[in-house]
């Protein structure tokens, strides 16, 4: 009897190895998200036990209302005119607080665009620091605060 | 005349490279890739400055109905019943992980009453330092803060 040789094939199959990386990105594509982790950092202050007494004459207080209107050492002001009145101030004394206070019904974002524009000034102004910026909350207000 | 014996072209893909670009894919997807822990839904304020926030971090959470969601960055995030909840996390996160930056994820839109709350949460819980996350401005929002 003549016995049928079969040839073995000297290759490695590779054509699966495609559709299990292909798994794998699919896996991956799903599970990963592009996450907008970026934001504003803002350091609290070290010890609650001691808040920072801050003069009412020594800051800047910009009051955020509830239309989104500033209001700058009680003076009605419009964004862009904040760094031009912050910046004879800063100059003389570049630690001179800067205190945000937001009306409890305003939105966040109202808030968070005054501290981004604040954050900023170092740069825009051409300082040699950053705004010691202080954002009280309604508790430090009512009991320190006057 | 003998004619010379056509050459069939064999008809198959050479897929031996796609192998190589999706693995690529692969660890390229595995490089960028971070599991995140809070999913929350949110719109986010808009700010110029934006700085990376660093990988491991905690959250807090706040959609604009004022849902409150936390994780301390090691299980995904779950909703807090109470306001006052914040506090007790925040302790866990500083006693269990100190010096964990709390990232502060809030919906623009959500009334100031309920961010100040939560930060002040976090100024008695000691904690250090939050990021407040937020989305890049637009061109066309440009100089329409406040």
């Amino acid at each position: 009897m003549k016995l049928k040789k079969t040839r073995l094939s000297e290759e490695i199959p590779t054509s699966s190895m495609a559709d299990i990386a292909f798994l794998l990105i699919i896996y991956f594509m799903i599970t990963t998200s592009f996450a907008a982790t970026r934001g504003l950092d803002f350091s609290l202050p070290k010890d609650d036990d001691s808040p920072p007494i801050v003069e009412k004459e020594d800051s800047v207080l910009i009051e955020i209302q509830p239309s989104g209107q500033l209001i700058v050492d009680s003076n009605p002001m419009e964004p862009e005119q904040i760094l031009e009145y912050l910046h004879p101030k800063l100059k003389n004394n570049p630690k001179k607080p800067v205190i945000i206070k937001t009306m409890p019904s305003a939105p966040y974002g109202y808030m968070v665009e005054v501290f981004d524009l604040l954050r900023r000034a170092k740069d825009e102004l051409k300082l040699k620091e950053d705004i010691n910026i202080s954002i009280p909350t309604q508790r430090e207000i009512d009991s320190f605060w006057f | 005349m003998r004619l010379k014996t056509r050459h069939h072209a064999r008809a198959i893909i050479p897929t031996a490279s796609m192998a190589d670009i999706a693995f690529l894919l692969i660890v390229f997807f595995m490089v960028t890739i971070s599991f995140e822990k809070d999913r929350t839904q949110v719109t986010l304020p808009r700010t110029e400055l934006r700085l990376e926030v660093p990988k491991i971090v905690a959250y807090v959470s706040v959609t604009k109905d004022g849902w409150i969601r936390v994780t301390d960055g090691e299980e995904m995030s779950t909703l807090i019943p109470k306001i006052d909840d914040v506090l007790t996390f925040a302790a866990g996160v500083v006693s269990t992980y100190p010096g964990r930056p709390i990232v502060l994820k809030g919906d623009r839109d959500v009334p100031y009453e309920k961010i100040d709350k939560i930060i002040d949460a976090l100024k008695q819980a000691k904690v250090e330092t939050i990021y407040l996350l937020s989305d890049q401005v637009r061109v066309d929002e440009e100089g329409g803060g406040g």
